[in-house]
Formats: C-alpha cells, structure tokens, sequence
C-alpha cells in the first residue's frame, strides 16, 4: 500500500451490477477498465437497501441498528406521530472523512447522503440532497458555496418534479444533476488539494425509477421501440464518460473506488399495507375514508389497532403494545409471539393469482448486532422488493399497479457495485461476498491510518 | 448574574494567524466576544498587553493570541496547530476544545420546521416515502 498516495472515492447512487458486470452489462469504457485492472464484486447492501441508511453504513462501518436509522424518516419515540429526517444529526459516529480529518488528511467530500447540515471536515464538503435548497448553507466551509457556482454554476440538490409523464424533460433534468455533480467533483479535485476525495452521483438512481420499464425487456409494461428503450444505457454510458474525465485527473499513486448503496429491479406493482392490515382486523380506522389517504391523515382507533405500517420501497411495520405506546393494545408478555406470527403471516401472502409472492418480514434484533433508536418491528420487503409498499388507504383491493405517489418503475435490490484499483493492481479479481460495511475500513487501510474497534466491516482486498 | 466565561489562548504554529481569523468569525457566529492579539497589537499595547489578555477573560471575552511574547500566565493555553489541518479545520478543534471546557456550546443547526417539510415532500415525490 506504501504507493498510494490519494484515494478517489465515486459513488453512484443504485448503480446496479447486472448493468455494470453481469449479462446486460453496457459497453463502459472506463469502468471496465478500472476493474480490468484491479479488482471488482457485487457489494451485498445493508437491511433497507436504501439511499438512507445505506450510505452512513457505508461510511461509518456500521449496520442501521448501530447508527439507529432506519430510513429516511424515523420514529422519535413510542408516540404515534413524532418522526424525525435522518439527516447528518441522526449519525452519532464518525464517518471514514471524519476519521481522515483527524488523521490529518485533506478530505473533499460531495454529494453524500446525509451530509446536511454540514459538520466541519479537514477539508470541503458540498452536502448531498437532504438539503433543503440553494438557499441553506450547504458547503463547508461556507465561502465554498460562492466559489463552486462561480466555477459551475448554481449546484443543482436534486431532480425537481420527478413524479411527471413529461419522461421527456424529466431525462433531460436527471442528465443536468448528473452532469452538474460532475461538473463540481471535477472542480473540487482540480483545485483543492486533497488526500480523500468522495462523490456520490444520485441520477442513477431517478433514473431507474423513472425509466425501468422502457428499457427492462422482462417488465410487465415494457413496450418495444419505445422512444426512452435505451435511456438507461446512454445515462450509464455518459456517467461512464465523466468518471473517464475524473480518473484523466489523477495520477498513479490514486487508489480509484467505484461503489454503490444497493441495486435496482423491476417494480411490478404495489401491495396496500395498511389496507391489508385493516382486511386482516389489525388496523382500525375512526371513519372510513371516503377515497384514497394518507394514513397519517386518517383518525386511527388505537384501541381497536395492533399494527400499522408506513410505506415506501418497503414497509415499516409498527406495533402497538402495552406500555409502550401510549395506547398500546398487544399485551407486552405476548409481543414476541405476536410479532413472530405476524411475519408468518405476511411472509405467507399471495399475488393477484394466489402464488406466493416472496415476502420477506426482517426482525431487527435478529438483524442488527444492536438496536438504537426506535426500530420498526417488522421490516418488510414485499415480493422479495419486487413489489412496494403503498401505506395509503381506501384501495379496494391490497394490490395496485398505479403508484400511490406518481409514475415508478422500478425498486431497490440488495447488491450494488464494487471496482477497486489500486496502484498495485489486482489483474481484474472478482471478489465474493463483499459488504458495504467493508468500504470504510477498505479506504482507512489505503490510507494507512486505523480503523475503530467497532467497524462491522473488513478491510476488501483482492483475497 | 455571571455572564459567559473568558478563556485568553495562544495558538501557535503552522498558520496561526489564518486558524485565528477563523476562529475569530466561527465564536462570532456563536455569539461569543472575542477578541484576535496579533503582531499589529501588541506593538499598540507594548509591555500591557499580557494584562489586557488576562483582564479581557476575566470579563468573559474569549482572546486568541498569535504573539509568542505575551505572558498569559495560565495552564493549558497554548493550542499547537497541527500542520496537516485546514485552517478552518484547526479553529473547529480549539472550537472542540472550548467545548469540552464548557466555554461554548456547539449545537448542530437542524431543519426548520418549514425546511423539515419541504424535504419531506421531496422524499415523498422521490417515492422513498409517503
């Protein structure tokens, strides 16, 4: 390791192995050259597969129990409404910049999730999509905001008015944040002297899920020759284009990672949670609504309610037990049968045709090494994901194929991506069963500098 | 009633005197009175300013010190800056360090209410939630 000199860190956000090294794999110059030349694996990803938590536990060594987050939003407390953004603040532990920074190394962070508000590194920081809009303070130091959009522009968060038809504009809006985080990564590792740099790209990921089902052959609403059928390609070969552009600016002493949180697959529909739950007589609503809603807009009779769920690309199953939530009903001496019985029952639904449909029902104290925060019960990927979770109500029938939030076709899958080069190269290894846990302690080791006690993950290398 | 305490520190080293002006708008920003005693200073100050430095902390100023020539007379008040860090970096730690002292509070800035909700809607339209 005593060559590296510099680490470049390139995250795209769902990057997907089938896309990038499996059957369907693009013609990608510039990535296939990098794991030609070092050293390349699908990267099994943490329990959500999700933007947020996946990228902390990239970062920090640690799964979402340790971190106590579970996905965007998160219980405060055993209350029925209180939920907090996991933004920067839910992470409690320092990420592999943090520990770089107080190695003494220059860091450049951009893009990251879960980097608003912005905490000081040794180095530049540009936060990622959980800032609110131009208008916060998302850089440190501060004076960096002023400098990047003079040198690119105003730095775009993210995707504005993804849920549209116009797929047309929508393409042309995802190539403008993909092209604008190029833009900057190249700006910060031209000009800033850094040790550590680390981008996180998140077009990949709108685009999966605005334009799957033109492209994936396999997707019940695929249609031949539509107009958008190689939209995914050219999107992974015009990153692949920029990532060329970024490596043209190191040197051979710059250890390269290409990573990603998780994968994508086809969505083929939605399974109504809640309505289930009220099928099922565990969830009961005051009053019926009288079309679709929210379930945090309907008057739930807690008295009369075991569980309800929250949606997404997959559920969050809650319970309401005694003594624990304020008008809890399941006895608490009864919680782990209960719980065990209801992810029987959920693990045992069929599809539309009476198949099963492969739900997985997670326990978080069988997941986690610890439990922080408060945890949903039950964590449930409908369809082994190839289904979401649709929280609303007023359905009738526990299946849907129109999205409860607008046009979306695809969802998360376990593994993303992984291509280490490094100077001593590694002759194109694949590598088995590597972890997204193992990245932080993969980058600490190439920098020489040591990893906590309490990292999850290992050091990847080309074993 | 006893306002915030003082604290006189002499920050020594690979650029002190960028590490103070950093310092010096981060303990603004946290509403503290501070004041910067460099070169230009001293010269003003001649012998007196080792006393002005002890006089101001007692009055609950925090004073950053870039001379080597001023007496401070007190324990633990010479930070030396580490030559790898960014100057902006540097004055987080001595931020870090006051911290621990108790001489200024850190809290991180979270979402307004009106910033929590318009981020909820865009991870709603993202479809990560509902």
């Amino acid at each position: 390791m005593s060559d590296i000199r510099r680490v470049m860190v390139i995250g795209l956000d769902c990057a997907t192995p089938q896309f990038v090294f499996g059957s369907q794999r693009f013609d990608l110059p510039n990535l296939r050259a990098l794991a030609e030349a070092g050293c390349w694996g699908r990267l099994e990803s943490c329990h959500p597969p999700i933007t947020v938590p996946a990228w902390a536990c990239m970062t920090s060594s640690r799964d979402p129990g340790a971190l106590g987050v579970y996905g965007f939003r998160n219980r405060k407390d055993h209350s029925y409404d209180a939920m907090f953004t996991a933004n920067s603040t839910a992470i409690k532990v320092p990420r592999v910049w943090d520990l770089l920074s107080r190695a003494g190394k220059k860091v450049a962070v951009l893009g990251v999730p879960q980097t608003f508000p912005v905490r000081p590194v040794n180095g530049w920081l540009v936060s990622g999509f959980l800032a609110p809009d131009t208008n916060a303070d998302y850089t440190y130091p501060k004076s960096l905001k002023t400098e990047l959009t003079e040198a690119i522009g105003e730095y775009i968060i993210d995707v504005k008015d993804f849920r549209t038809n116009d797929k047309e504009r929508l393409l042309q809006r995802v190539h403008e944040l993909m092209e604008n985080r190029f833009d900057a990564a190249r700006y910060l590792v031209k000009n800033k002297p850094w040790d550590f740099f680390m981008m996180v790209e998140m077009g990949v990921d709108r685009l999966h899920h605005g334009f799957w089902k033109y492209c994936d052959r396999d997707h019940p609403a695929y249609a031949p020759g539509n107009p958008f059928e190689h939209a995914i390609r050219d999107f992974y070969q015009a990153v692949d284009r920029r990532i060329g552009e970024l490596l043209a600016c190191t040197d051979e002493h710059t250890a390269v990672l290409v990573v990603s949180d998780h994968g994508a697959r086809a969505m083929h529909g939605g399974i109504c949670v809640n309505q289930w739950l009220i099928n099922e007589g565990l969830l009961t609503l005051a009053a019926p609504p009288s079309g679709r809603a929210r379930i945090e807009d309907c008057e739930i009779d807690w008295s009369r309610t075991k569980v309800w769920s929250s949606g997404g690309y997959y559920a969050r199953v809650f319970l309401n037990v005694e003594g624990r939530e304020p008008r809890g009903v399941i006895p608490a001496a009864e919680y782990q049968a209960f719980r065990a019985e209801l992810a029987a029952r959920i693990e045992a639904m069929t599809d539309p045709d009476g198949k099963p449909l492969g739900n997985r029902a997670l326990i978080p104290d069988e997941t986690y090494q610890t439990v922080n925060g408060v945890a949903p019960d039950l964590i449930v990927y409908f369809g082994d994901l190839s289904w979401r979770s649709v929280g609303a109500v007023g359905f009738d029938s526990i299946y849907t194929f129109e999205n409860d939030t607008g046009p979306d076709d695809a969802n998360h899958d376990y593994h993303g991506i992984f291509i280490m080069k490094t100077p001593t190269g590694d002759n194109g290894a694949e590598l088995k069963g590597l972890h997204l846990m193992d990245v932080a302690p993969t980058i600490l080791q190439l920098m020489g500098v040591d990893a906590p006690n309490d990292f999850q993950g290992r050091p990847i290398t080309a074993r | 009633m006893a306002g915030p305490q003082g604290i006189a520190l002499r920050l020594t080293g690979h650029q002190a005197a960028d590490t103070a002006a950093a310092l010096v708008s981060r303990l603004h920003e946290l509403g503290r009175r501070v004041e910067c005693i460099d070169r230009e200073s001293t010269e003003k100050v001649g012998t007196g300013a080792g006393f002005m430095c002890r006089l101001l902390a007692r009055n609950g100023v925090i004073v950053i010190v870039t001379e080597p020539d001023i007496q401070l007379d007190c324990e633990n008040c010479e930070v030396a800056l580490d030559p790898n860090d960014t100057p902006e970096f540097a004055a987080e730690k001595v931020l870090d360090t006051l911290a621990e002292k108790g001489l200024v509070a850190l809290e991180l800035d979270d979402y307004s209410p009106e910033e929590e909700e318009q981020v909820r809607q865009r991870l709603s339209d993202l479809g990560y939630i509902e």
